[in-house]
């Protein structure tokens, strides 16, 4: 028997040294199951013995949250899923998750809320059980509702204290006006101070959201397929479907540049954030996944920029940058910080010239392989545990609700050329597209 | 993709990173013996069929081998060696070879432990493996490095600490607090700022001489590396110098009772509080399960599941949540699980609340405190007592479910001088009785000298009502109906604190 899982598993685990162009980048044998209301399962069995994860991915983050004044509520109800349902209060449902050795915990973000445990799997349908409940039949009274939104209050104060928090805050509400991403997924202050006066609310947004057409399981593990979609089909069987779409307001195009600046009350070294609005996440048209590999070529840790302004220069303690995968156009951000505030303008200038120089410039050919030979391996070494698994595709369920779109998107970053990076830089880091926030502290610009 | 560190995707990031790991296996420990020849490195090695190959090599060296005055030292040199050139290449040159890998190579120096650690894909074992020998046992210690790493060093301590993250910087005063400068726990494992900004490349190199050696190391390896791979790194590492093993033998620093309060004042919307004492039991006692069996259920780290959190958080509302620990747990904003290889030959029993809203400040110390000494009078129910139990029975494997964490714990348990963990947590909860956990709950957790290092604006006011000991009500809404008459009690709870022991200082000489 011993034999066999070894064996299986190293044919389950990318062969990264085979010919470049047939091999998968999610090598795992996974099902899909489309019950009638419009769930989904997706379940990946590994051979990692004793445990199994599971992710139950909500398509609803706060992009969905379009009414004003009330932003912050897909992470509201991250918090309130654990609160206690029909059957399972609160307490009940921490006692059979403690007898699992569970860790079960949720995040959220722009496009989606993920509710996650990882456990023995012996527990396994006890847990599908648990989570049926708090998804169909979710309680929680007037009083516990205040008291919850009070720990969510707890919570962005905790934040409050980093001031790059702050700054991503200032950047958002800057570069969108229209869009749902103009708030974080905390949500503005006042909203959330708000939140203890909207229990009745709070329900209409369950009613909407937490729906079988929103929501994807998946289940990684020492596991049986067969079963797990019995076990699925048991608890979450007859779950009605909704009808709700939002209908997420589009960002008007941008006319001009803009800047923001943060005075911050206390020492901190200072920030620059340097933006341009980015496109979509798509694993069909090129323009995502060729700006995903300029990303690392032109600030990561290798790039001529990092070299220059990080190692050399040392003027910066970071340079980062961040193109998260979104359901609509997104931030292309690098963030420098800098180690002296009067070098203010010339890191801003440093980052908008390098920005400028690849819309005109070809990057490297070699330096294109060896970037989407990086992508490959930075995936492959994630996915070592169930749990690891089951994270990775938590974001592309997200998108997609199939793992099939990892393998198009892999596949897609095979087909960029230096010229569709170069057209697609020279298309999207436009001036009129640009948004800067600078942060510092207060006596710093006093002096 | 690189992500920032922003709000939710920390935590998927943060999952994702610590995550590497396989089948489980069992460990083949090496261990030097006193006429041992310069090859006969000690090693962990942890062989299975995986296509990954995860390193962790240890140092018995840390920051209590700081020398008076260079305090940050040890630190330092394991980020000149983590994050500095080679010989051979500058630094620029290293990562631009693990970049078509997407390999990194990482450090953490603790107390008495640093560790180096990667992993890669077989694929590039080669490659990798001859960057990180050659980082090790032949690094660069080049200007330019030690300028870029010193400074990063100072930030660190002035701005992230301090400006940054006041959760952290709670819990690293509370250990200063505990720890006098005097004892080589004494100081934060990243120094202090005039420390650090004297600080030469010669008292680098001098630190690596004297403790990057041969008789402090220990390699761990586990993955699908080849058969001979290990005698090949063994016979790398023997070019380090031989050194001696004689470790530092440490006395758990003597406690005057009463409560000592250091309130930090600094500018930020809350108030977060660290509350703690020395322990004389580490994960080689045998009252350690049982411990860890009351950490887990009066706090168990970032879980609902957990007293304190039930009380503060679910019932009340006043924080994000509130922990209990038995081992230093740093970075615990970021994370659900602990590091390994922080191993210690002391740790302290650590309360921590996560910010509250200011005016609440009071009452939740004192809401702790209640709860603390509820626990010390009353002990656990059997009930408490076998979930506790059944959960960390079962949770060890979520803790040791990679590759990693299997080569981090098993370094550990070599240290400890215990079986592998997983067998080691197994057995000992097994055989634990309810009397043990009650008794090692008033043998160890019984103090009267609780240290409290407390972040927040208002430090003045703050400890104006501490001193004068004056009823602070909760300010939390709604207030279910079975608190009011528990909160009357704690609005009131005294603290036995002398005016002279509540002390505060500004942000800015922390760490200084």
């Amino acid at each position: 028997m011993k034999v066999f899982i070894i064996a299986s598993l190293i044919l389950c685990l990318p062969l990264l040294g085979m010919a470049q162009k047939s091999r998968k980048a999610f090598a795992y044998d996974y099902t899909i199951d489309d019950l009638p209301n419009g769930l989904r399962l997706i379940t990946v069995p590994t051979d990692y013995p004793n445990l199994v994860a599971v992710y139950i991915v909500v398509q609803t983050g706060s992009r969905n949250e379009i009414e004003k004044g009330k932003s912050g509520y897909a992470h509201l109800f991250e918090h309130l899923m654990f609160r206690g349902s029909e059957h399972y209060s609160g307490a009940e449902r921490d006692a059979i998750l403690k007898k699992a050795g569970a860790d079960s915990n949720a995040y959220t973000t722009d496009d989606r809320t993920v509710y996650h445990e990882v456990f023995s799997k012996d527990d396994l349908d006890k847990v599908i059980e648990l989570e049926a409940d708090r998804f169909q039949r979710l309680k929680y009274p007037q009083d516990g509702y205040k008291t919850e939104t009070k720990a969510v209050l707890g919570e962005f104060n905790k934040n409050s204290a980093d001031p790059e928090e702050k700054a991503y805050e200032v950047l958002r509400a800057t570069a969108y006006k229209s869009h749902t991403y103009s708030h974080t997924t905390m949500g503005f202050i006042a909203d959330i101070e708000d939140m203890p006066n909207q229990y009745n609310y709070s329900w209409q947004f369950y009613g909407r959201y937490y729906r079988p057409e929103y929501t994807t399981i998946v289940l990684v593990g020492d596991l049986k397929q067969p079963d797990a979609l019995a076990m699925v089909k048991k608890y979450f069987g007859d779950w009605k479907r909704g009808n709700y779409a939002p209908d997420i307001p589009s960002e008007p195009d941008q006319k001009e540049p803009r800047e923001s600046h943060v005075e911050w009350p206390s020492e901190t070294l200072p920030l620059v954030y340097v933006a341009f609005r980015g496109p979509a996440y798509s694993d069909e048209k090129k323009e995502k996944a060729a700006l995903d590999l300029l990303a690392p070529i032109a600030f990561g840790e290798n790039s001529d920029l990092y070299q220059k302004l990080v190692l050399t220069e040392q003027k910066l303690d970071s340079l980062s940058y961040i193109f998260e995968d979104r359901a609509d156009p997104e931030l292309f951000l690098v963030a420098a910080k800098l180690k002296d505030v009067k070098d203010t303008d010339y890191v801003r200038q440093q980052i908008l010239d390098t920005y400028r120089r690849y819309t005109t410039e070809l990057v490297p050919k070699d330096k294109l392989d060896s970037t989407r030979s990086r992508l490959r391996y930075q995936f492959a070494l994630a996915m070592d545990s169930s749990e690891a698994i089951a994270g990775s595709l938590a974001n592309y369920i997200g998108l997609r609700r199939t793992p099939e779109t990892i393998d198009k998107i892999f596949s897609l970053y095979d087909t960029i050329t230096p010229q569709n990076i170069r057209e697609t830089a020279a298309k999207y880091f436009v001036d009129n597209h640009r948004t800067v926030i600078t942060l510092s502290s207060k006596k710093e610009v006093a002096k | 993709m690189k992500r920032r560190k922003v709000l939710f995707a920390i935590v998927a990031v943060t999952v994702l990173g610590i995550l590497s790991g396989q089948l489980p296996m069992k460990a083949v420990t090496s261990r030097r013996t006193p006429n041992m020849k310069s090859a006969d490195t000690n090693t962990v090695l942890l062989p299975n069929r995986s296509p990954l190959v995860s390193f962790r090599i240890l140092f018995m060296t840390g920051s209590a081998y700081d020398p008076k005055n260079q305090e940050g030292l040890a630190s330092l040199t394991a980020a000149m060696l983590a994050e500095g050139g080679s010989r051979t290449k500058t630094y620029a040159e290293i990562t631009d070879a693990m970049y078509p890998m997407a390999t990194s190579f990482q450090w953490q120096a603790d107390k008495e432990m640093t560790v180096f650690s990667g992993s890669t894909h077989l694929d590039n074992l080669d490659k990798y493996y001859a960057l990180i020998r050659e980082m090790l046992v032949d690094p660069g210690f080049r200007e330019d490095d030690f300028k870029r790493l010193k400074e990063d060093a100072i930030n660190y301590l002035k701005t992230s600490l301090r400006g940054g993250n006041d959760e952290e910087l709670g819990k690293e005063v509370l250990y200063t607090m505990i720890y006098p400068s005097t004892h080589v726990y004494g100081h934060e494992n990243r120094g202090a700022v005039g420390a650090l900004e004297k600080m030469t490349l010669k008292d680098v190199r001098d630190f690596y001489q004297n403790n990057f050696t041969q008789a402090n190391l220990v390699v761990g390896l586990a993955g699908g590396y080849p058969e001979k791979f290990p005698a090949q790194v063994k016979l790398d590492f023997a070019k380090l110098p031989m050194g001696s093993t004689a470790g530092i033998k440490l006395a758990i620093p003597t406690q005057t009772p009463g409560t000592r309060i250091q309130i930090v004042e600094r500018e930020t919307r809350s108030t977060g509080i660290s509350l703690g004492f020395p322990i004389k039991v580490t994960r080689a006692g045998k009252d350690w399960p049982a411990l860890a069996v009351v950490a887990s259920y009066f706090g168990q780290h970032r879980s609902s599941n957990s007293y304190l959190y039930q009380r503060l958080r679910e019932a009340r509302g006043l924080n994000y949540g509130d922990y209990a620990y038995i081992e230093y747990f740093p970075r615990g904003m970021f994370q659900f699980q602990p590091d390994p290889n922080l191993g210690r030959q002391q740790q302290i029993f650590q309360i921590w609340i996560r910010p509250v809203e200011p005016q609440n400040g009071h009452f939740v110390l004192r809401a702790a405190l209640y709860e603390y000494d509820k626990l010390v009078r009353d002990g656990m129910s059997k009930e408490a007592f076998e979930s506790t139990r059944e959960f960390l029975s079962k949770y060890v494997n979520v803790l040791t479910a990679t590759q990693d964490a299997q080569l981090g714990y098993a370094l550990d348990s070599r240290y400890y001088q215990i079986a592998d963990f997983p067998t080691y947590m197994r057995e000992q909860l097994a055989k634990l009785t309810l009397d043990d956990v009650n008794r090692a709950i008033r043998q160890y957790l019984k103090s009267d000298a609780m240290h409290v290092a407390i972040v927040t604006k208002d430090a003045l006011g703050l400890r104006e009502a501490i001193i004068s000991n004056k009823t602070s009500p909760g300010a939390y809404a709604p207030k279910p109906k079975e608190l009011t008459d528990e909160d009357k009690i704690i609005e009131a709870y005294k603290i036995n604190v002398k005016p002279t022991d509540v002390i505060v200082v500004p942000v800015e000489k922390v760490f200084q």
